[in-house]
């Protein structure tokens, strides 16, 4: 593709003015509030009086606060534990649902309604499923013990990491199904041609056809991951002790529950730089940036 | 191209339907229950006596005013989002500029912001310019943190659209509003109503800014009204139950008529 | 004023980029001149206060408006707009550590002058109560709703069918989890999940333990209290019952907001549980048979040795309205916390299950749904020598989280005896 456009083309093309309102919109209620955090993280604030600078002090002290250092570790495991199994279920999921048949558009009709529910709404109905002593886990002890899930790391993670592929796969299943429709059935034939059976059909076709998708969804999950907040505070409200204390959750009792705005603006910085170092590596190495189009990234 | 039945991916479906299913039925069921009916016989139990009374209490504990409220709420927040995404995403598909570029890479930086990261300076731009409490105060902040994925969706859409295409009517002279109203817009419907289907749940489902920067009754929508629901009646999971099932009705009708746009608008999203 | 209209044409001037010339004027403090905002934590018990907000403007000029901010999020939202000129004229708090942040930054409004002009403002209430509004010798607060002492609930037929009676004695407690352990049940239901009720158990062994002085030590910012041999021995004494297993294996995963641990002492799955006095109508609301017939209560049991008095209590003393010093109506403020200990709030207060802690409650108490449990609860909150408010809400907010993770890491074993104390030390104190 050549960037010298043909004559006559230059002119059909929109100016930078149609990205305005929105560019406009954007940093007024969202960078603003975000340059505003950036000022609160070399500030003492309690949110009553006035702030006051104090230089790099809420760093120095979220360097040196163990809880900061445990909780930016538990935000990667959760989302690399997120991205490592919601993906496959996703894809093949939206893989399946793609199929014309009569009984997955049905099924699917089902499947994608955890979408629809609010964290708020998910995270009351699992509470439910799985207490220890009325749910699930106290009809098949055999596999649950005592039941006490939340009651240790591996248990309360295990518990976010499902609840989380049961409340996010549905998204992603209906962005590779579509991804998955607009790939040409003319691969498919030609592949079927060169004998491939289905699984390798679905290696060698359907996956290296679904990259970009896999692209745009991986990095969903990963913002989505960092900043997972609403079924830690209702399902393990960061327990056992610190075990599930994400740092989304750790700046809200910061700045919420401990009213020190500061150190609360401080983490959240933190977790918007790793939040979009994270998403532009992402970006960078696929490429996704310069690409324009389906032709031109060809 | 008939094939013989897939039976692991039969299986597989099947299991999720599990999955799927086990928690949504003990949603559905909690709700015909009695509260002491229900915390006797735990969640899993079909009800020992069906009744609608759950319903009946959340109805006449003022939904109704909740209700009109989040439903203009999501109908701002539409606007907006349908007002200023196409044609950002129209300059960032077509325009040369590297300033287009910039704004794209701002709104991918957006996606990792996290609202709650805003809320406390969000809470002062919203009442320095005299808007809180009131709804316009919380649809635009809302929609502010919608743009980042709906302009994400939108631009794949567009992507699809064949650089022959344009280039056709170039030839004809049009202009880039025309350009857009006759081709962009048309050919990027699938797009349109999967940010209108994200951006509506977004904000039919928001809670936090709600929380902040409202407090009458009269600027109360549904999640505040659930979140009142839950304080107000302590561990009355099947009242409360019951208020996440109305609430999502309507989302839940619109889903289940929009759902063959929303895939399709989908299909753009990985630029494919 | 404040209009739709308006909010347009901000955001039109927003968009346009002149939004530093369009201010939020003074359209925002307190519309008019013949209002105060009264904000209050949004509950059921909400309509006591639209009563008497109705009441109140049945005779008053300047007109009392009550806002309500829904439930657990009422801190957050208040620290919010207290410094901002939505600011409300009289808030509800918790007293305590609630307010403190507030008073320091000198936004409330002492009420020494309201006392001298109707004494009847301090003098009708309950002194232990009363006082947990006093911060630096100043009263901040006037009682505006009920008491909550934590007790000790059970299960009455778990316990007979056990052969047992309720305990008098930490001794009675622990030899009756022995025998209940034997019989298969949970001795003490626990809602390890909330984090707050693990807490209940600290507060009254150190009571009964150290007695009450040991804790406002601490919360003096005297740390060494924590290191004291009674502290230890509180915790030592405390994480034998825990080892016993008196609490399960998997209360880190029940919880008592979501009817869980309440649900397992009215299956009789539980005997014991330690909770506020709400719990009477948690139970009426979630198992009303169970509520009617099979549950009991005592207080918290003596304990052989301790120097707590045994009578002491611990819990929630009750709800306080504190006035902003901002206020443009200080006397119709007054003249609204006057009616926390009319004959109507009382009554009011009673019909919702609330007990007020006027000293005219007692005359009342026939009007109460439970008469018996009122008077109990009455009686025991009147002669207690102390009423401690809960640790969370005695220390200054900052302090809650950490002190719930300490509780529930030294609960799991996580953290030993002197890793607690070190803990608790590293709390900010005022």
């Amino acid at each position: 593709m050549t960037r010298a456009a043909r004559p006559g083309a230059a002119a059909t093309r929109p100016g930078f003015v149609w990205a305005l309102p929105a560019a406009v919109f954007f940093l007024m209620f969202a960078l603003t509030p975000l340059l505003l955090v950036v000022v609160l993280s070399f500030t003492s604030w309690d949110g009553i009086g006035e702030p006051r600078f104090n230089g790099l002090d809420n760093w120095t002290a979220l360097l040196h606060d163990p809880v900061m250092i445990q909780s930016v570790w538990t935000t990667l495991l959760l989302t690399a534990l997120g991205v490592v199994t919601q993906t496959p279920v996703s894809i093949l999921l939206g893989v399946w649902a793609a199929g014309h048949q009569r009984n997955r558009a049905v099924l699917s009709a089902v499947y994608f309604v955890p979408l629809l529910l609010s964290a708020t709404a998910v995270s009351v109905v699992w509470r439910a499923v799985l207490d220890p002593n009325f749910g699930v886990p106290a009809q098949l002890t055999w596999l649950f013990g005592d039941g006490n899930l939340l009651g240790s790391k591996g248990g309360a993670i295990g518990v976010l990491t499902f609840v989380g592929v049961w409340q996010f796969t549905p998204l992603h299943a209906l962005i590779y199904q579509g991804g998955a429709r607009a790939i040409p059935q003319v691969l498919y034939q030609a592949a079927a041609v060169d004998g491939a059976g289905r699984v390798r059909q679905f290696l060698h076709v359907t996956l290296p056809q679904l990259r970009n998708t896999i692209i745009t969804s991986v990095i969903l999950m990963v913002v989505g991951g960092l900043t997972t907040f609403d079924t830690v505070l209702i399902l393990t409200q960061g327990g056992p002790g610190t075990d599930t204390t994400v740092t989304a959750y750790y700046m809200y009792q910061k700045a919420f529950k401990g009213f020190d705005f500061g150190v609360g603006s401080a983490i959240a910085l933190v977790l918007v730089v790793v939040a979009t170092l994270i998403s532009l590596a992402v970006v960078r190495l696929s490429g996704y940036d310069r690409m324009r189009g389906t032709a031109e990234g060809l | 191209m008939r094939r013989r039945p897939n039976v692991l991916a039969g299986f597989g479906s099947l299991v999720w339907l599990v999955l799927v299913g086990l928690p949504l039925y003990v949603l559905l069921i909690a709700t015909f229950r009695t509260r002491s009916d229900y915390s006797t016989g735990g969640p899993l139990k079909p009800p020992a006596r069906w009744t609608l009374q759950n319903y009946l209490t959340d109805l006449s504990n003022g939904f109704g005013q909740d209700f009109l409220n989040t439903l203009t709420v999501t109908a701002g927040v539409v606007a907006i989002v349908l007002l200023v995404v196409p044609p950002l995403a129209y300059a960032i598909v077509r325009a040369r500029g590297r300033a287009t570029g910039w704004v794209f890479r701002l709104f991918l930086l957006g996606l990792a912001i996290p609202a709650q990261a805003v809320i406390v300076p969000m809470f002062y731009v919203i009442s320095q310019t005299g808007l809180y409490d009131h709804l316009i105060g919380v649809i635009l902040p809302t929609a502010a943190f919608c743009l980042p994925v709906c302009t994400l969706v939108l631009t794949g859409a567009m992507r699809d659209i064949g650089p022959e295409l344009y280039e056709a009517m170039a030839m004809d002279g049009a202009s880039p509003a025309r350009v857009f109203r006759q081709l962009v817009l048309p050919l990027s419907r699938g797009g349109l109503s999967s940010i209108t289907v994200f951006a509506a749940l977004q904000a039919w489902n928001g809670f936090l800014f709600p929380l902040i920067l409202t407090q009458s009754d009269s600027t109360k929508v549904i999640t505040l009204g659930l979140y009142d629901f839950q304080t107000e009646h302590g561990v009355d999971v099947p009242g409360l139950l019951s208020a996440v099932v109305l609430s999502m009705l309507p989302v839940l009708i619109v889903y289940l008529f929009a759902r063959r746009a929303l895939v399709q608008g989908l299909t753009g999203v990985g630029g494919k | 004023m404040r209009s739709k209209a308006a909010a347009i044409t901000a955001v039109t001037a927003l968009v346009l980029g002149t939004s530093a010339a369009c201010g939020s004027g003074d359209s925002s403090s307190g519309a008019g001149d013949g209002t105060i905002h009264v904000l209050v934590y949004g509950d059921a018990a909400n309509k006591v206060e639209k009563q008497l907000v109705d009441t109140f403007n049945k005779t008053s000029k300047v007109k009392a408006v009550l806002d309500t901010i829904p439930g657990a999020d009422y801190q957050q939202k208040l620290q919010t707009v207290i410094n901002t000129p939505r600011a409300p004229d009289v808030f509800f708090n918790w007293g305590g550590g609630s307010i403190q942040p507030f008073v320091k930054a000198g936004l409330l409004l002492p009420l020494d002058d309201f006392i001298a002009k109707d004494p009847g403002l301090k003098d009708n209430f309950l002194p232990s109560v009363f006082n947990s509004a006093v911060v630096d010798g100043k009263p901040y607060g006037v009682p505006m709703r009920g008491t909550q002492p934590v007790l000790l609930f059970h299960n009455k037929q778990v316990l007979a069918d056990a052969g047992l009676t309720p305990p008098k004695t930490w001794d009675d407690l622990v030899a009756a989890t022995r025998t209940l352990k034997a019989r298969g049940v949970t001795p003490i239901a626990l809602g390890g999940g909330d984090q707050w009720p693990t807490l209940m158990w600290l507060e009254y062994l150190y009571d009964r333990i150290a007695g009450p002085g040991l804790f406002q030590r601490a919360l003096g910012g005297d740390r060494e209290a924590w290191a004291s041999e009674d502290s230890r021995r509180a915790l030592t004494t405390l994480k034998q019952l825990v080892d016993a297993g008196a609490f399960g294996s998997n209360y880190d995963s029940v919880k008592f907001t979501d009817g869980g641990s309440p649900a397992l002492v009215a299956k009789g799955k539980a005997a014991f549980e330690l909770m506020g006095s709400w719990y009477y109508s948690t139970q009426q609301d979630a198992n009303p048979d169970f509520a009617k017939s099979g549950l009991g209560y005592t207080g918290f049991p003596a304990l052989n040795g301790g120097k707590g008095d045994p009578a002491d209590v611990v819990g929630n003393t009750n709800n306080f309205y504190s006035v902003l010093k901002r206020t443009k109506h200080p006397e119709a403020a007054a003249a609204f916390l006057e009616l926390m200990y009319s004959d109507e709030f009382v009554k009011a207060q009673l019909a919702i299950g609330n007990l007020p802690t006027t000293t005219s409650t007692v005359n009342f108490l026939d009007l109460s749904a439970s008469p018996g449990y009122s008077k109990d609860q009455y009686e025991l909150v009147k002669a207690a020598p102390s009423f401690q408010l809960s640790w969370d809400q005695a220390y200054p907010p900052s302090a809650m989280t950490p002190m719930h993770t300490a509780v529930q890491q030294f609960f799991d074993g996580r953290l030993d005896t002197d890793g607690f104390i070190k803990a608790m030390q590293a709390l900010p104190t005022s």
